[in-house]
């Protein structure tokens, strides 16, 4: 099998052929980083590649499967990390000037988790500034989407959709508050999953949003997307809100099928005015798909989700933001971008009345949220309303009440309801438009029922088959082009 | 409701914060934004707000209720 093709194969896929010895994990180490070495320079998925230590982990990873030691199913692969989460040894910048020198004496605990289960760490991923979305200036590059390298990547988690969707690595690690892991997943047209909060420990993340921050994995299918849940989850004494609740097998049900479920399309965040017209069309699709597949279909509405955004923005901002005045905004301020600056500088000046009915705002959506669950197993919907846009015409540049609206507001609506309501949800890939952009699908469940969203979604992937398709890197100058 | 500059500059004063020129007519369009965001909640749902309890990120109930 030719280099390029290992580098796309599942993560399973990949792991199926390391367990059996006909490959080796020094040969997929070396294929990543030849691919790294020739792609990102374009793509910019990485600020840091960590090239000679992977390759010696491959080595070692190589020799204990050699000797029997096959420690499961993610031993000897690599997987990158949004560069938001502490790696002992290794610079974590969180995408900032400001953090340009910062090495942490410590692996957060999913990182841990990873190693202990035979994983190497490939690189630190690229990522909006302190993992908030907005960046205009990118001070580590700027990233791009490998189905067209105009387009942007979406964030926060950027490089860790791009490295994925590139062959880069075998799986990411992302963080997302309001929907930057499932953004870019949806946007390079792979698989991403905003776990419940509480299911995978927040130890060693830079992250400041305590009440909505999570850390989940990006994947080629949603089966390598349950591997490395299953190898994150679970409690963390670290993390004080982390759950002592039992971790499933998800790998044991991860084939159920949606015979006989019933799947609520949330009419607002499916076909609102203005909602890409592609985008219905493969909503629309997608729906005869699951009906095919033996789920029953109802239409439900969650006529609060209107509110998610600002919402979150008044409350998780504002926690953000005030960590970062003592820290940066104060002292630090033009060495920031500016789409920080100004979006944390925001979150500092809400008055305490305001976020504290906010707060009581949250609670409402998220009863919303969790009543309509009730009457269904799962709710979809599009990850976003749009196909990945030009990064330029992404850029969060705020001139106007119209921009506002347009880029901070409305832009986000699709993923944050379920944030607000700390419940599971995943991305994974639900066609392409005429020019070849990913569209995608997200599915989200009860708290605690990753397991069912599992399910649902390899239902779905497995006869729809987008997973198949990967970016055709030797065409990225000439435009979008898919093999 | 809309801010003025000089209001955002207050604000901004009141945490210890000295926007720069430059940057204060997008912090002023941002946090403008957001209050009157909240203005519309308010007159929706305020009175159900009276009546919840903001809720801890986890979830303390087996019902998830």
């Amino acid at each position: 099998m030719a280099a390029d093709e290992l580098t796309l194969l599942s993560a399973s896929e990949q792991s199926r052929l390391i367990r059996d010895r006909k490959l080796s994990p020094v040969e997929l180490m070396q294929s990543c980083l030849a691919r790294i070495e020739r792609w990102d320079p374009l793509l910019r998925a990485y600020i840091t590649v960590c090239g000679d230590a992977a390759l010696d982990a491959a080595r070692i990873a190589e020799r204990e499967i050699a000797a029997g030691q096959w420690r499961g199913p993610l031993h000897g692969l690599p997987f990158g990390v949004k560069d938001q989460l502490n790696t002992k040894g290794v610079l974590t910048t969180l995408g900032s000037k400001v953090m340009a020198t910062n090495v942490p004496d410590h692996d957060a605990t999913v990182i841990q988790r990873l190693k202990a289960a035979g994983a190497i760490l490939i690189g630190k991923e690229n990522l909006h500034e302190f993992g908030k979305g907005g960046t205009v200036d990118f001070p580590y590059g700027q990233p791009r989407n490998p189905w067209n390298p105009a387009h942007n990547p979406a964030g926060s988690s950027s490089g860790s959709g791009i490295a994925v969707a590139a062959g880069f690595s075998s799986g990411s690690l992302g963080e997302d508050t309001g929907g930057s892991v499932r953004s870019p997943a949806a946007a390079n047209g792979i698989v991403g999953l905003r776990p419940t909060f509480g299911r995978v420990s927040r130890s060693g993340g830079i992250m400041y949003g305590w009440t909505a921050d999570t850390i989940g994995p990006l994947t080629r299918t949603v089966e390598d997307n349950a591997l490395f849940l299953q190898a994150i989850a679970g409690h963390d004494p670290q993390d004080p809100l982390s759950s002592t609740r039992a971790v499933p097998d998800y790998a044991t049900t991860l084939k159920g099928g949606v015979r006989g479920m019933t799947l609520g399309v949330v009419r607002e965040l499916s076909w609102p005015d203005g909602a890409n017209a592609e985008v219905v069309a493969a909503m629309k699709e997608t729906i005869r798909v699951f009906e095919s597949l033996g789920a029953t279909i109802r239409e439900v509405s969650l006529t609060r989700a209107k509110y998610a955004v600002p919402l979150q923005l008044l409350t998780s901002d504002s926690d953000i933001a005030t960590m970062m005045l003592r820290k940066w905004l104060r002292t630090h301020w033009q060495e920031l971008d500016v789409g920080t600056r100004t979006r944390l500088a925001a979150g500092c000046l809400i008055p305490a009345a305001i976020y504290h009915r906010a707060m009581r705002g949250r609670a409402l959506v998220r009863r919303e949220v969790l009543d309509v669950l009730g009457g269904v197993d799962a709710l979809i919907c599009p990850t976003n309303l749009h196909p990945p846009g030009l990064i330029e015409a992404g850029k969060e540049t705020v001139d106007s009440e119209e921009a506002m609206e347009k880029k901070v507001l409305l832009r986000r609506i699709s993923t944050y309801p379920f944030s607000m309501a700390n419940i599971p949800a995943l991305a994974l890939p639900m066609g392409f438009t005429k020019s070849g952009l990913p569209l995608s699908l997200q599915v989200a469940a009860k708290p605690f029922a990753e397991a069912t969203v599992f399910s649902i979604a390899h239902a779905y992937e497995q006869s729809a088959a987008w997973h198949t398709r990967h970016p055709n890197l030797e065409n990225l100058v000439s435009g979008a082009k898919t093999s | 409701m809309k801010l003025t500059r000089e209001q955002t500059r207050t604000l901004a004063a009141a945490v210890g914060l000295d926007i720069p020129d430059a940057d204060l007519e997008n912090v002023t369009l941002r946090t403008s934004a957001l209050v009157a965001s909240m203005a519309r909640m308010e007159a929706e749902l305020g009175a159900e707000m009276d009546a919840v309890e903001p809720l801890p990120p986890v979830f303390p109930r087996e019902d998830f209720a």
